[in-house]
């Protein structure tokens, strides 16, 4: 709502300083957005008075004038309009300044006499047509200051208002407000108009057939207008509130509209057939071309104005182009209505057609001010246009208004809702002076009645806010609750979350966050298939994107995304993921159902430190050891199995940790089919972790139990064994730990090798054994049997050959 | 022939500048048997101590005796220094660049919205707030009805909804959890619910995505001024003490009085958050008597207070995947 603070000032005193204002205004709710300054942008004009005045000397059209600039010396300007003269205050460009047409304004020579500058004319300032001569200014302008300070421009207060103040989308309710919080009284415009003989009911006959939608409808009749473009102070009232003019009738009705709230309407009425007008429900298969040139299909649900034969508005949204009012109307009939605001909004709504009108309609407007607005326009219109206003007010009512009744409030409440001492008359005094009439019952409480224009104030918590607000929030002095002290929780998969976000930080992944909408072709880049359940994505109708309306089902997409990215961008080396829910539709279910994932991205980039240790491993150990790590970190006990379902993993290079039934993590190198779809050209690292089934996993897993440690000295054997290249390591590595007896307290591989010396097909496995008892020290013997025992166990059950 | 007296002066001073010059180990046992080895010019006179005349005998020897243990000591001395020499020109050969950057153990970075909202809920926690949470994907009655947003109300423009197949809505403010926590609770309680939102509107400074923290309290006796001073505590714990904050008249459905809290950053007040009173209908909805418990409500801009602390200008580059943006913190 944009508030122009001089228009204002003719409804109440305002305070000196418009900050002051607005920040008042501010704390209370209606939030200024900026102060605007409307008037014509000027900057670099400024007011000169001709001290001196002569011909010039080389040129009989022009003048030399002495122009004194309230600084320093006065400058000489050569001026060539025939109406300058000695004593007048004009408008001075400076050297160095554009004019609105882009000329710039130079120091120049004119016929041999240096000029510091122009006086300018109405049309040279871009502020109109006038060229004859320059732009005189009145006597009292003040010499030196802008033109624009001079100029009349007003200050503009943008406030943004909240949806249950409809009230104050007019300048007689920022009145209102200006007055509860600095006092004052209000002035009203004058609305009476001066009536003719002839009576309004003459010309039309008002009807309202859907009283559920209509609460009241009130028309007054101006005969023989004279129309035309509306006088220049009606114009920039308009363009200060952001309208646009568009000739008498309708800026009549939008000043008006400006001024109380109330949205009117101007017919053409001679256009009205049958003399009447009917307020009823749209029929079905009833059109209207409405002032914007649309054509709009009617519900039976909209409401509408029509005459005899036809809708000729739709009720509170916007009129027809077949009653507007043009250069040749002679009659005009105004509408004045208070219509239901939930009908307004569903037909505004269902039109995507928002209007003034609407906006205030929806939010509720004030019934006791409908009689009152037309008024005011049929006596403004009559006073610009020549017309005649008919005697009376044609009036028909619907179903009374909704109205909230008395609230009885306990005069206690406001102190215990804000906490601060509250006396009753204080209370009193407050909600008085935001229109609250209150009056003391014999049960102490307070019966109190809103004033016609508050439909927000129903309940007593209303009327506390009310209280807050006159008083000013920050009068309010914080305290801090009392209350029994009771431990913070919080759910274990937040905590879960939180801890997976930072082991994968310290693996050197770093964290992002995404919209998580993807498209179908990301589900078919990553070779889901038809049936997989990730294709059941969580669908929005109004998506962003319009190709991205799926929420995830799978996190990788946007990494992968974000890998491309990165590598466009020379960033090779690209470390991410991210921890989110995942969505995926569920029968029969309105909700989806929302999984908890993380996952991460790897690229390997280019090494920068040559002097640290050699060439690191494949990606997939890399992401492998990270789930590794991530697992030991939460005690869980989980099998790693070749391998893996996963359509968007490399199916040599990939594999997936298990508990139980849970698959609870994914890692591999990416599918080359999936990389070429995501332009990924670098070896990528995947892994997904579902954290659901991690938290399952972590609640079942056992707490870890303190062993002791021998005192006895260790004994270490390696053991170098040809496999076939077919079997996997860890294989070995699992059979030797579970058949090595009690004594074999650990078991790495430090080795893998292949090449010289060693069969095709084969492969050399070096693992290092350690021995140890708790009780005694171990004879050599004893390790030597063992150690026969376990590699006549892996020959027999892999092949095994010592090297 | 009587023994001639020996000079033992002239052997100290010979001595004294023959250990200095000694600049190996090897010449310096060199030196030191030179005085004091078997055929040493000290032990001579050592030895010949018995053809001095018995009267003098005992002078010089004891003489001659002290003489050897100061050698002795400069020999240990100088045994020293040259040990110390030859460990630093060992240790020398081993010298490093130690400009070169550090071996990295490359971490990574946690997100700018993770730090700040583990901030705020540790800062809540210690007020006894529990986090709770709720989905995503919400149904329309806890995202709008059970909050008082009545099906056809403008309050529902305050909120730029992202639309879901069947009905259900992207929840647009974190408040549906109040819902959910409520309704199956006695009070009184405290609860925190920090998460993400989506809206519509996005520009310049608006993302589609962005970051709540809701927080309740219902007790029986609650008031305004303890919402004011929880939030005001809050801002001071995240920002300083020294941040502008104001307090000022809102509108929400689900709160009734509601305010909203700017606080001051780069020549402006900042919205960072609504709250209120929590409206005695969203009370009865949830099955809370409002004749006997209050409650206060907030629901705070975790991204605007990361944006504030790392001096982040705009809100799109939190939701940047650039790996330069995203490892800097």
């Amino acid at each position: 709502m944009r508030v122009p603070l001089g228009w204002l000032s003719e409804f109440i005193d305002l305070p000196e300083d418009p900050e002051t204002l607005a920040e008042r205004l501010t704390l209370a709710g209606l939030e200024l957005d900026e102060i605007l300054r409307t008037g014509p942008e000027l900057e670099g004009v400024r007011v000169g008075q001709v001290v001196a005045h002569e011909r010039h000397p080389n040129a009989d059209r022009l003048s030399l004038c002495r122009v004194d600039l309230g600084e320093g010396e006065p400058v000489d300007i050569v001026c060539g309009a025939p109406n300058v003269a000695p004593g007048q205050k004009v408008a001075v460009v400076s050297p160095g300044t554009r004019l609105p047409d882009g000329t710039k304004v130079k120091k120049t020579k004119i016929r041999g006499v240096v000029s510091h500058g122009m006086i300018c004319s109405l049309r040279e300032l871009g502020l109109g047509d006038e060229h004859s001569g320059i732009l005189v200014l009145d006597a009292d302008a003040e010499i030196g200051a802008p033109l624009a300070s001079q100029m009349g421009g007003e200050t503009v207060l943008d406030l943004e208002l909240t949806p249950n103040r409809g009230d104050c989308t007019s300048l007689l309710g920022v009145a209102r407000e200006v007055r509860a919080h600095f006092g004052g009284t209000l002035r009203l415009p004058p609305c009476e108009p001066n009536e003719v003989e002839r009576e309004a009911s003459d010309d039309i006959r008002i009807s309202i057939e859907d009283p559920a939608g209509c609460y009241c409808y009130a028309g007054r009749v101006v005969l023989g207008v004279k129309l035309g473009p509306s006088p220049d102070w009606l114009r920039e009232r308009l363009e200060a509130c952001g309208q646009r003019s568009l000739g008498i009738a309708v800026d009549v009705t939008n000043l008006t509209l400006l001024e109380f709230g109330q949205p009117l309407h101007a017919f053409d009425l001679a256009s009205i057939r049958g003399a009447e007008i009917r307020v009823r429900a749209a029929r079905a298969d009833e059109r209207i071309v409405t002032l914007d040139g649309q054509t709009r299909e009617l519900s039976t649900e909209d409401l509408v104005i029509a005459d005899a034969e036809r809708p000729v508005a739709i009720a509170g949204v916007m009129g027809g182009v077949e009653t507007e009012v043009g250069e040749t109307t002679v009659d005009i009939l105004l509408e004045s209505a208070h219509f239901a605001p939930s009908r307004v909004r569903r037909t505004a709504r269902r039109l995507n057609l928002h209007s003034e009108a609407s906006y205030r309609f929806e939010r509720g407007i004030d019934p006791e001010g409908v009689v009152r607005a037309v008024d005011r326009a049929a006596r403004l219109l009559s006073e610009l246009s020549g017309g005649a206003v008919s005697r009376g007010v044609v009036e028909a009512r619907g179903d009374p208004a909704p109205v909230p009744g008395p609230i009885r409030l306990d005069p206690k409440l406001p102190e215990q809702l804000l906490g601060v001492p509250l006396q009753t008359e204080e209370v009193v005094a407050m909600l008085g002076r935001v229109g609250v009439r209150t009056e003391l019952a014999p049960d102490g409480r307070l019966e109190c009645v809103a004033p016609s224009w508050r439909n927000d104030l129903g309940i007593p918590e209303d009327l506390v806010e009310e209280v807050g607000r006159v008083l000013g929030y920050d009068q309010i002095e914080p305290t801090m609750p009392i209350g029994a002290a009771v431990p913070a929780t919080e759910p274990a998969a937040y905590r879960l979350a939180d801890r997976v976000r930072d082991l994968l930080v310290g693996s050197g992944l770093s964290e992002m966050r995404a919209f998580p909408a993807v498209s179908d072709s990301d589900l078919d880049a990553m070779r889901l298939a038809e049936d997989d359940p990730r294709r059941r994505s969580v669908r929005l109708l109004n998506p962003i994107v319009e190709e991205e309306p799926c929420l995830r089902s799978d996190l990788v997409p946007t990494l992968l995304r974000a890998v491309h990215r990165n590598l466009s961008h020379q960033l090779d080396r690209v470390r991410l993921f991210e921890v989110s829910r995942v969505f995926r539709t569920c029968e029969g279910r309105q909700l989806p159902e929302e999984r908890l994932r993380a996952a991460a991205v790897l690229t390997r980039g280019e090494r920068q430190n040559l002097w640290e240790a050699a060439e690191p491993a494949p990606l997939f150990f890399e992401a492998k050891g990270i789930v590794e790590g991530l697992l030991r970190e939460f005690r869980v006990e989980a099998r790693f199995r070749s391998g893996t379902e996963q359509p968007y993993l490399h199916p040599a290079a990939a594999g997936e940790f298990v508990a139980g039934k849970d698959v609870l993590a994914t890692v591999g190198e990416l599918h080359p089919e999936v990389a070429a779809h995501f332009e990924i050209e670098d070896a990528c690292g995947v892994l997904e972790l579902d954290l659901d089934a991690l938290e399952t996993a972590e609640a079942g897993a056992a707490r870890s139990k303190f062993v002791e440690v021998s005192k006895f000295p260790a004994v270490r054997r390696d053991l170098a064994i040809l496999v076939d290249e077919a079997r996997g390591a860890g294989e070995v590595l699992e059979a030797m730990c579970k058949g090595g007896g009690s004594t074999l307290v650990s078991v790495t591989l430090f080795d893998r090798y292949q090449g010289k010396g060693i069969p095709d097909g084969k492969v050399s496995l070096a693992f290092r054994l350690i021995f140890q008892r708790p009780d005694r020290t171990l004879r050599d013997a004893e390790v030597a049997g063992t150690t026969d025992r376990i590699v006549k166990m892996l020959a027999h059950r892999f092949g095994g050959e010592l090297r | 022939m009587p023994a001639e007296t020996p000079d033992l002066g002239a052997i100290e001073r010979a001595a004294l500048g023959e250990v200095a010059a000694a600049d190996t180990p090897q010449s310096l046992r060199e030196t030191r048997a030179r005085f004091l080895g078997r055929r040493g010019s000290l032990s001579g006179v050592l030895r010949s101590l018995g053809e001095l005349p018995a009267e003098r005998r005992s002078a010089i020897g004891s003489a001659a005796n002290a003489l050897k243990q100061r050698i002795e000591a400069w020999v240990g001395e100088r045994q020293a220094e040259l040990e110390r020499d030859l460990q630093s020109a060992e240790l020398a050969k081993h010298r490093l660049d130690v400009t070169l950057p550090g071996a990295s153990l490359r971490r990574g970075a946690l997100h700018p919205v993770t730090f700040v909202e583990r901030d705020m809920v540790e800062f809540f926690q210690g007020l006894g707030f529990s986090v709770v949470e709720g989905p995503e994907v919400e149904s329309d009655y806890n995202n709008f009805e059970a909050l008082n947003f009545p099906p056809d109300h403008p309050a529902r423009d305050m909120h730029d909804t992202f639309f879901v197949e069947g009905g259900a809505v992207l929840r647009t403010h974190t408040s549906p959890v109040q819902i959910r926590a409520m309704r199956d609770r006695e009070p009184p309680f405290r609860f925190i619910a920090p998460g993400r939102v989506f809206r519509t509107d996005h520009g310049s400074t608006k993302s589609p995505l962005f970051h709540q923290i809701e927080g309740f309290l219902v007790d029986e006796e609650v008031t305004f001024a303890d919402l004011k001073g929880v939030l005001y505590a809050f801002a001071h714990h995240l920002m300083g003490s020294d941040v502008p904050l104001r307090f000022r008249a809102s509108f929400f459905p689900f709160t009734e009085p509601s305010a909203e809290m700017d606080f001051w950053w780069n020549d402006q007040w900042l919205e960072w958050g609504g709250c209120g009173m929590i409206h005695p209908r969203v009370l009865e909805n949830v099955g809370v008597d409002p004749a006997r418990y209050r409650g206060f409500a907030f629901g705070m801009g975790i991204d605007r207070t990361a944006m504030r602390r790392y001096g982040i200008p705009n809100i799109h580059a939190l939701f940047d995947s650039d790996v330069r943006i995203r490892e800097q913190l």
